[in-house]
């Protein structure tokens, strides 16, 4: 068992440094990288642009309206410009025409025709605020007294609604995404590895060595560190966005739904990827791979597919709990399932037992079909060639 | 001792490919499997080394039967060179000294010696896929004897090479031979690798069909030929020998095939007394002709060279 584990190692180094000296990887990363920090910095630089409101008032702006409208600004992030006419009418024309926000003259507020949004409530406000506290100090109120009643705030509104709304099962949505593509990405390159492999020959080499189960858990490692590291690579910009401002759009996500992410990539990460393996170990020359991996890729387009369709639609209905225990489509069901909030415990229990229980099902048959495979050159290998008969040592 | 390859049995379906090979592979001498294209030879050798299962038949190391901690210990070149493309050529035998269980260093300082005894020492960071054909053979036989094996397996390792890499190939295999190191190749190319081998196995249609030393075999063939050049054409000396038949008999040239029980010197000795021998000389039968006699095969269905 130590010497499994060691050829093994040595395989997966050799596939990481590898993929590493590779152009192809420092181009992907770069780009990767690139896109995230995009994602996350474009938005805020356009976000960035404060709001600005106009209010139109006859005459100039009261000096105690303007600073509590000022003051209103700081804390929610915007800036007011005044506008003034020489008449009621003045100002009605100007929110009219859209040259102001809201306009006040004598008793009345000017919005626009949806109500103007929460300015003129802040506008309102202000005036409501700035003429009660003048008529609590002509009743004879003291300043202590009338900063006591205006600190007199309502109720403190807390959302206690469930995080299955929306923005979680957009998270489980992405994770979906984000599985399937990085799937789809790193079952390619385990494929081209191994068709590489087989027609430079240096497969006969290697099993004169080491075992089939070696080779393949070898290459499956490296390429999945590699693939993971991008991933993390993606995620980083997010990370520091949240860290260093809580302004990122992000829906709220419990940090269990990404544990549960990352859970269920190195679940589907390694079912997948054998299967990419043992189909690439069936060509003959290097540029059949696309060809020969179809099945597979097949497969998880539709179980992409269901997870997408039959499951975010009715994430307890009878089909989605199949899918999102079935090995196959498990790994994009499940967290979406997880992410809408309708799963026993058990069920996830078990859908991750499938899945792994698969998984080292499948290191056995790949390694058999491999062996095999690896050794019949010349044509495309059938299945058939391969499965039943004698079974490999 | 060495390796004992007793009675291997394979079928691929309904073709038979190996039909009992038996044979013995003896330390420190160097023993060629020679057989046409589609004997069996690499077939037998991936079984050997563990990459196919025979249907039968064992395969022995030192009286045990051979293990998979044996085989990490062995080297081996299979038929169509097998190397990382885009790794340099220092770091591609490490690696394979490290997967023989070589540790880092060891498998490093191993890897120089070799680059410099095959010619390659300055190559170590050259990609692989920038070397010549004939670098790249000598890199690959790098990478089987990188972790100093004490039993080597080639598959065809002349097959493409030019009459230089031939020999300088030879010479390595002859130095790993004389310090006691089991060395087994392949080949179709019975002739050119007659010199070589001191032991052969003779493979056809996966049957053993000439096995033993190479001297041996020939000087026992009773395929020997003597050539004389002889005057004049007196041959009546030649009806002492009843056995001895003529090949040809050109001018003064006769060539006679001398066959086993009769020395060859004995028949010189009548032709001197018969007349004046200018030249003469012993030709032993090539490995081809002993193969063809052996397997019983007309000469058209033979790819010799």
């Amino acid at each position: 068992m130590r010497n499994w584990w060691q050829g093994t190692r040595l395989v997966a180094e050799r596939g990481l440094v590898e993929n590493l000296r590779s152009r192809a990887f420092k181009v992907m990363t770069g780009l990767l990288l690139l896109m995230s920090i995009a994602a996350v910095v474009l938005p805020q630089i356009l976000g960035n642009e404060a709001t600005t409101y106009t209010l139109a008032t006859v005459g100039t702006a009261p000096a105690n309206v303007r600073a509590a409208l000022d003051a209103a600004g700081k804390s929610a992030k915007f800036t007011v410009k005044y506008v003034s006419g020489n008449a009621g009418d003045d100002v009605r024309l100007a929110v009219r025409n859209g040259d102001a926000s809201a306009g006040l003259a004598g008793d009345k507020l000017y919005t626009d025709a949806k109500g103007g949004g929460t300015f003129p409530v802040v506008v309102a406000q202000a005036v409501v605020s700035l003429e009660t506290s003048r008529l609590l100090v002509e009743a004879g109120l003291g300043p202590q007294q009338i900063a006591a009643l205006r600190s007199v705030r309502p109720p403190q509104q807390i959302a206690v609604g469930r995080l299955d709304s929306e923005g979680r099962a957009g998270t489980g949505f992405a994770v979906g995404i984000i599985l399937y593509l990085a799937i789809t990405f790193a079952g390619t390159a385990i494929a081209t590895t191994v068709a590489m492999e087989k027609s430079t020959r240096i497969s006969e080499v290697l099993l004169a060595i080491l075992r089939p189960s070696q080779v393949l858990v070898g290459t499956v490692v490296a390429i999945g560190t590699i693939t993971l590291c991008q991933l993390l690579i993606l995620a980083t910009p997010f990370a520091v966005a949240v860290q260093v401002t809580d302004k990122i759009g992000l829906p709220p996500v419990a940090a269990a739904d990404i544990t549960l992410a990352v859970v269920w990539f190195l679940l589907g990460f390694a079912l997948y990827a054998f299967l990419f393996a043992a189909s690439a170990a069936l060509v003959n020359k290097i540029t059949e791979v696309n060809s020969a991996i179809l099945p597979v890729t097949m497969t998880l387009v539709v179980g992409y597919m269901l997870a997408i369709t039959v499951v975010t639609s009715d994430p307890s209905g009878g089909w989605s709990v199949l899918a999102s225990l079935f090995p196959l489509s498990a790994p994009m069901a499940m967290p979406i399932r997880w992410a809408a909030g309708e799963v026993p415990v058990w069920q996830l229990l078990l859908a991750m037992a499938l899945t792994a229980a698969t998984a080292v099902l499948l290191v056995s048959i790949a390694s058999s079909i491999y062996r095999r495979a690896l050794l019949i050159t010349g044509h495309r290998v059938k299945l058939r060639e391969v499965l039943g008969g004698r079974a490999a040592s | 001792m060495g390796l004992e390859i007793r009675d291997i049995e394979h079928a691929f379906g309904d073709l038979m490919a190996l039909d009992g090979v038996t044979f013995d592979v003896v330390p420190g001498v160097i023993t060629g499997l020679l057989g046409p294209n589609g004997a069996g030879k690499t077939t037998l050798l991936r079984i050997m080394l563990g990459v196919l299962s025979p249907d039968s038949g064992s395969v022995r190391y030192d009286g045990r039967p051979v293990g998979e901690e044996d085989r990490r210990r062995w080297g081996y070149m299979p038929q169509e060179r097998g190397l990382y493309p885009g790794m340099p050529a220092g770091d591609q035998v490490v690696h394979f000294g490290r997967l023989h269980g070589l540790s880092r260093s060891d498998a490093t300082s191993r890897a120089r010696a070799l680059l410099e005894e095959l010619g390659l020492e300055d190559r170590w960071k050259d990609r692989t896929d920038k070397l010549s054909g004939g670098m790249q053979q000598r890199l690959q036989l790098a990478t089987s004897l990188v972790h100093d094996p004490e039993v080597i397996v080639l598959d065809e390792p002349f097959s493409g090479l030019d009459p230089v890499a031939v020999v300088s190939l030879s010479e390595t295999l002859r130095q790993r031979a004389r310090i006691g190191c089991t060395v087994l190749f392949s080949s179709h190319q019975l002739d050119l690798v007659q010199d070589l081998c001191e032991d052969i196995a003779m493979v056809d249609r996966g049957r053993t069909v000439l096995l033993g030393s190479v001297a041996r075999l020939r000087a026992s063939s009773g395929r020997r030929q003597l050539r004389l050049h002889v005057e004049p054409s007196n041959r009546d000396w030649l009806s002492a020998y009843p056995r001895v038949t003529v090949v040809s008999d050109q001018a003064d040239d006769l060539r006679l095939e001398v066959p086993n029980g009769i020395d060859p010197l004995d028949v010189l000795d009548a032709a001197r007394a018969g007349g004046r021998v200018d030249d003469f000389g012993l030709d032993l039968p090539t490995l081809s002709q002993l193969f063809l006699a052996a397997a019983d095969r007309p000469l058209d269905q033979m790819v010799v060279s």
